[in-house]
């Protein structure tokens, strides 16, 4: 495998000297990858997300990540464009019987069902650890719910939270009776939770889109005409594995929803019309493993990026995809990440 | 040395060696000098078996033993992930992260301990086995398995304890029948301090009530489907008396006590 040390930052470089030293000793292109990194510092990151100002468009998908800390031994979350949150109820939900997960061809199943301990516990125990260890890393809550209610009372609770930075509300969960997916798939009652969060913030406000429905554009301007700053997309695509042996559903719940490289295809379609349907910036995601998986949502009009699934193959996929975003834009000549958004030549 | 201060790392792991030990089962040495120098009895390290992108997800192996700078793991072959590992073959590499987990706890005072294996569940106990002895704590042993050929770590619970009972289900070695026909009468013969069970979760579960009524504390293990290890994804969540908790970290060591049993939970299959 080639060395991964393209794009480093130079405090990140000091640290890991020795190991470079190995890799270098190891490496042919040690030399080329010298002068690479050099170059690297010249590359603008920065890209902006309905209001919200990011250092670089790497986010994480809401859920496959939790709140940050279980992967602070494994990567260096500082350096992350922004956390997004797993999705935060307003009382505590204790999610789907298990087996929750099923591993599928280039993807998975799952079917968590938005476990999660409530606001409140979030604010005492994941937004505290956020302030004290990525101060200066965006925090963008995923917001559930059962009922619009439910949404507004999760805003209603962290706008006097001066870590939040913006709200992703989900409204397309496929592992919830209530709520979730449900608004996700009708125009009207899309609409009708975008309102609802609106009028209680004016904190950056993202709203997540599911996959399953006939027309992913369609809802996306029913959002939009609401007030949402941003949109992001894809939630997992409804899907189901069995078990031929046994003659049972693999899943607990049976239908769970499919993430990983399998959805990438489908995934990049939809930014891509999203992107073209809306005037305000798409956060595009499905089966992001490796920089260039990225780079191809940035291309199709994605404004960011969410790495997902891939956090759960490799803990430190996060800032691997960020790194390789920049050796793309070393390779190309790019000077301004931003200038890959929409660029695709068609 | 605290578990919570074993900080778990990505490692590229080297097959020294991958040898067929039974029907259907691998025992497989790592050159994993990291991994071989932290982890306690119990934890596990979650394997990338391929990097071909059809089997996506990584896979949990509880450490079976350790030397200087390696790592022994067992394994059923049960399904793709399995499968894909039994091909590997001396120096090939992987990557590795571990070592994930919360252990077996070993209390100060204890004298005397009772280790309950049934099947594969061996594996991790075995590593127990080898640093109760040598804290010279009484080590006996229950192994249960279906065949003779079966009792994977046999030879280990023979060498470190102070007695082995063994049972399998067609009568070939020790008494014919379930593992908890030993348990019963160890239980009855001897005074413990502590039962150790890993193996079939329906076998943890009359053993856990077995010790209940001996009022000897019981640490299971629980196997779930896992997908990242590391706390995040909540696949791998156990029904407590405290809660919901995570296999990956918070397990997979539990008190017995503290487990809600769930009779519908069937063994994972990778």
């Amino acid at each position: 495998m080639r060395p991964r040390v393209l794009g480093l930052r130079a405090s990140r470089l000091r640290a890991n000297s020795e190991e470079r030293t190995r890799e270098s000793a190891r490496s042919s292109h040690a030399e080329w990858t010298a002068r690479e990194i050099a170059v690297s510092s010249a590359i603008d990151m920065r890209v902006s997300v309905g209001g919200l100002e990011l250092r670089n468009p790497v986010l994480t998908a809401s859920g496959t990540f939790a709140s940050g800390r279980e992967f602070a031994d494994f990567a260096d979350i500082s350096r992350l464009g922004a956390i997004v949150t797993k999705g935060v109820s307003n009382e505590p939900w204790s999610g789907n019987d298990s087996p929750r997960i099923a591993e599928t061809a280039s993807g998975m199943l799952n079917s968590i069902g938005l476990q999660n301990p409530g606001v409140e516990v979030f604010v005492e125990r994941d937004l505290a650890w956020l302030a004290e260890h990525a101060p200066d890393t965006p925090v963008v809550v995923n917001v559930s719910g059962h009922t619009a209610q439910e949404y507004a009372a999760v805003i209603e609770r962290l706008e006097s939270e001066s870590s939040v930075a913006a709200y992703e509300i989900n409204i397309s969960c496929p592992n919830v009776d209530a709520g979730g997916m449900t608004f996700g798939t009708d125009c009207v009652s899309a609409a009708a939770v975008t309102r609802a969060c609106r009028a209680l913030t004016r904190r950056t406000l993202i709203v997540k889109l599911t996959p399953n429905v006939t027309d992913i554009a369609d809802i996306a301007r029913s959002v939009e005409a609401e007030g949402a700053d941003g949109v992001s997309l894809i939630n997992t695509l409804l899907g189901m594995a069995i078990d031929a042996d046994r003659r049972r559903p693999m899943l607990a719940r049976v239908v769970g929803g499919l993430s990983g490289p399998a959805i990438k295809p489908v995934a990049l379609r939809m930014v891509w019309q999203v992107a073209r349907a809306v005037q305000v910036p798409v956060v595009g995601m499905g089966g992001i493993m490796d920089g260039t998986d990225a780079v191809e949502f940035l291309l199709a009009g994605a404004s960011a990026v969410a790495v997902g699934t891939a956090n759960f193959v490799d803990p430190a996929a996060t800032i691997r995809v960020l790194d390789g975003i920049e050796a793309y834009c070393q390779r190309q000549g790019v000077a301004r990440v931003a200038d890959l958004i929409g660029a695709l030549e068609t | 040395m605290n578990a919570a201060a074993i900080k778990p790392a990505v490692e590229t792991v080297r097959v020294v060696s991958n040898d067929r030990v039974a029907e259907g089962v691998g025992l497989m040495v790592l050159h994993a000098p990291r991994t071989a120098g932290l982890v306690q009895p119990g934890q596990f390290v979650h394997v990338r078996v391929t990097t071909d992108s059809a089997a996506i997800l990584r896979r949990p192996f509880s450490v079976h033993r350790t030397s200087e700078d390696r790592i022994e793991i067992l394994y059923q072959i049960l399904g793709t992930g399995t499968l894909q590992l039994a091909e590997k073959r001396p120096g090939d590499s992987m990557d590795a992260v571990g070592p994930l987990g919360h252990g077996w706890e070993i209390e100060p005072g204890t004298t005397h301990a009772l280790l309950v294996a049934g099947g594969l569940g061996a594996a991790p106990l075995a590593m127990l086995a080898e640093r109760l002895a040598e804290r010279g704590i009484a080590v006996a042993v229950a192994h249960g398995a279906p065949t003779a050929s079966r009792l994977v770590a046999r030879r280990v619970f023979e060498q470190v304890a102070r007695r082995v009972e063994l049972a399998t289900d067609d009568g070939s070695a020790g008494e014919k029948g379930f593992v908890t026909g030993p348990v019963a009468r160890l239980l009855a013969e001897e005074r413990f301090d502590v039962v150790y069970a890993c193996g079939p979760e329906p076998m943890q579960r009359v053993v856990a009530s077995m010790a209940h009524d001996a009022e000897i504390r019981c640490q299971v293990s629980l196997e779930r489907l896992m997908a990242c290890g590391v706390g995040a994804c909540l696949s791998c969540v156990v029904s407590t008396r405290g809660g919901l908790k995570r296999a990956c970290v918070d397990g997979p060591v539990f008190d017995g006590e503290e487990v809600i049993w769930d009779a519908s939970q069937t063994p994972p299959k990778h």
